[in-house]
């Protein structure tokens, strides 16, 4: 079995009375693309920091590629790009001048055809100033910086803030393209939508901890469903309780919808002895079922 | 030591460094000028002084007035003012913020990102600190030197203006190697150029303070001004061991507290 390209063991952060993350256990393996998800303050930004050797863990450890974070943090580095989430970077720049001095810290001397081509492909304006760029211009910035190295590992925090769609599906397409011929993808965000885009596996981090670690097929076939049930404005619900239902109910005209993980058959015969007006049951969204993990 | 990164420093720092280096240069120069009538109005002046407090004098650093008709004694007396109180500014300002900055500006993200050890990032951005505080001093000390053949009227010790030049650098960089450590034990990442300033004119009100007011003497041996003596006409005046000591002891040790703080350091952003 080949080494994991990420390895998380039992990784905790803390900073004293506000919330870092605890017991973190990860493992990425090499070619995967990877989806971390959760809102903003779960952790996600943390367990990055620590990878990148930023921030130093409370306990626990971390690897890439089989190598510490800590000890050898400069190796990794080498073959590691990587997507901050402000894509601050240096303001009195102009972007060609901080992509040039990016690739010298790999000892890459030349590279201007790499340059050129992920700048062309972004739309990038080699000669504007850092400073005078928009956000979603300061992203796709950091996105070529990171990618022209043609790192193993790929670390993405919130890639697609600022972009606009069209540059999502650039962004999108070459990663990839950079998957197929070997790239690992460590891609974080809030946003369900864009990791089941691109994901095939999932971490959902709440308040500091790993709560679910599943492929996106598993997580979307998972046994919970979205059920709307009509009871033309006669049913007060009352008698209506079987196991399964979830909370929260919503109750809206008389119609009922809420998300089930129950025995369907059991939910029919129920209703089979009410007065129904509608019945739709149906595949809960991913970010459906995100938001009910984290409810 | 990364010279990517020394590069690019010394490129971002270079406009900074050159405009101390006009300032403290024209400040050398404007004041040398007046030299010449100055001595040419000796007896006038020797008049005047009389009449001076002697704790005025002994505040711009005049222990006696015949020194003050010396070229060496003119220069020490009136450009120590720029040269080790602007330059130990500018050393503070730079170090306080040279690392620091990459935290508030959050561009830390990218350089921790880049293949580098916490310690080529510390100690390269130490030699940038070196570097630039060197080339003021060599830059000033010459506009010094030029000024003091120019409008000399007489012999002038050589050695002594050296001596008086390297206490002059190696109070510029202990404010450096301070400044670096106030910016690595700082929890939160800001700017902190107000207070660094702040430090420098402390240190160096205290020192004149100890030398105006007899009660008030000791508290001159917390400034590290009172270590860098400008007692340039003394016969005696040379490097003092104690006071090399104090300089490099004090620069180093505040340079090994600062990396291995820094090396530990979490890097909030």
């Amino acid at each position: 079995m080949s080494t994991p390209v990420i390895e998380i063991t039992d990784l905790s952060k803390s900073y004293g009375k506000a919330r870092g993350i605890e017991h973190v256990n990860l493992e990425i393996s090499e070619g995967e693309i990877f989806g971390f998800i959760g809102p903003n303050g779960a952790g996600k930004s943390t367990t990055i920091r620590i990878l990148l050797n930023l921030i130093f863990p409370t306990s626990g450890s971390a690897k890439i590629m089989g190598m510490d974070v800590i000890k050898e943090t400069k190796k990794i580095k080498r073959q590691v790009g990587y997507i901050p989430s402000d894509a601050n970077a240096y303001p009195f720049m102009k972007v060609h001048e901080f992509l040039k001095y990016s690739k010298r810290f790999y000892g890459i001397e030349n590279g201007e055809d790499r340059i050129a081509e992920l700048t062309d492909l972004f739309e990038l304006d080699p000669e504007r100033k850092i400073g005078d760029l928009s956000l979603g211009n300061r992203k796709k910035v950091s996105i070529v910086q990171s990618l022209l190295h043609s790192p193993k590992l790929l670390i993405m925090d919130e890639p697609t803030t600022g972009l606009d769609p069209l540059m999502q599906a650039i962004l999108f397409e070459v990663l990839r393209s950079e998957n197929r011929k070997g790239m690992t993808i460590f891609f974080s965000s809030h946003i369900l939508n864009e990791i089941q885009l691109l994901c095939k596996r999932v971490a959902i981090i709440k308040e500091g901890k790993i709560i679910k670690l599943e492929d996106i097929e598993t997580l979307r076939r998972r046994q919970l469903k979205k059920v709307h049930i009509g009871f033309g404005g006669k049913e007060n619900g009352s008698d209506f309780n079987i196991r399964g239902i979830e909370e929260p109910v919503t109750r809206l005209d008389g119609t009922f919808t809420f998300m089930f993980s129950g025995n369907i058959n059991e939910l029919i015969v129920l209703l089979a002895a009410k007065k129904i007006t509608d019945l739709t049951i149906e595949e809960p969204s991913l970010e459906e079922i995100f938001m009910h993990y984290y409810k | 030591m990364n010279k990517n990164l020394f590069l690019k420093e010394m490129r971002r720092n270079a406009s900074g460094l050159l405009l101390w280096m006009i300032v403290i240069t024209l400040l050398i120069t404007v004041t040398m000028s007046f030299y010449r009538t100055f001595i040419e109005n000796q007896s006038k002046i020797m008049g005047m002084m009389t009449i001076i407090p002697k704790e005025a004098l002994q505040f711009k650093g005049v222990s006696n007035f015949n020194d003050l008709f010396s070229v060496l004694g003119f220069y020490s007396v009136n450009n120590v003012i720029y040269m080790m109180v602007l330059g130990s500014i500018y050393a503070i300002v730079l170090s306080s913020n040279i690392v620091l900055r990459e935290e508030y500006n959050k561009t830390a993200e990218y350089l921790m990102s880049w293949p580098l050890f916490r310690s080529e990032i510390f100690f390269t951005k130490l030699a940038v600190i070196f570097t630039n505080v060197f080339l003021l001093n060599i830059i000033t000390a010459l506009a010094g030197f030029i000024c003091i053949e120019v409008f000399k009227n007489g012999p002038f010790n050589v050695n002594s203006f050296l001596v008086l030049s390297l206490y002059t650098f190696l109070l510029n960089f202990l404010f450096g190697a301070i400044g670096l450590f106030m910016s690595t034990i700082v929890k939160r990442p800001k700017p902190i150029t107000t207070f660094s300033i702040g430090l420098v004119l402390i240190f160096y009100f205290l020192f004149t303070l100890s030398k105006i007011t007899e009660s008030a003497a000791k508290i001159g041996y917390l400034s590290p001004f009172k270590y860098a003596s400008t007692d340039a006409l003394n016969p005696d005046y040379r490097l003092d061991p104690w006071n090399l000591l104090y300089f490099t002891g004090f620069s180093l040790v505040l340079i090994a507290v600062s990396f291995r703080v820094y090396k530990r350091k979490d890097i909030y952003l």
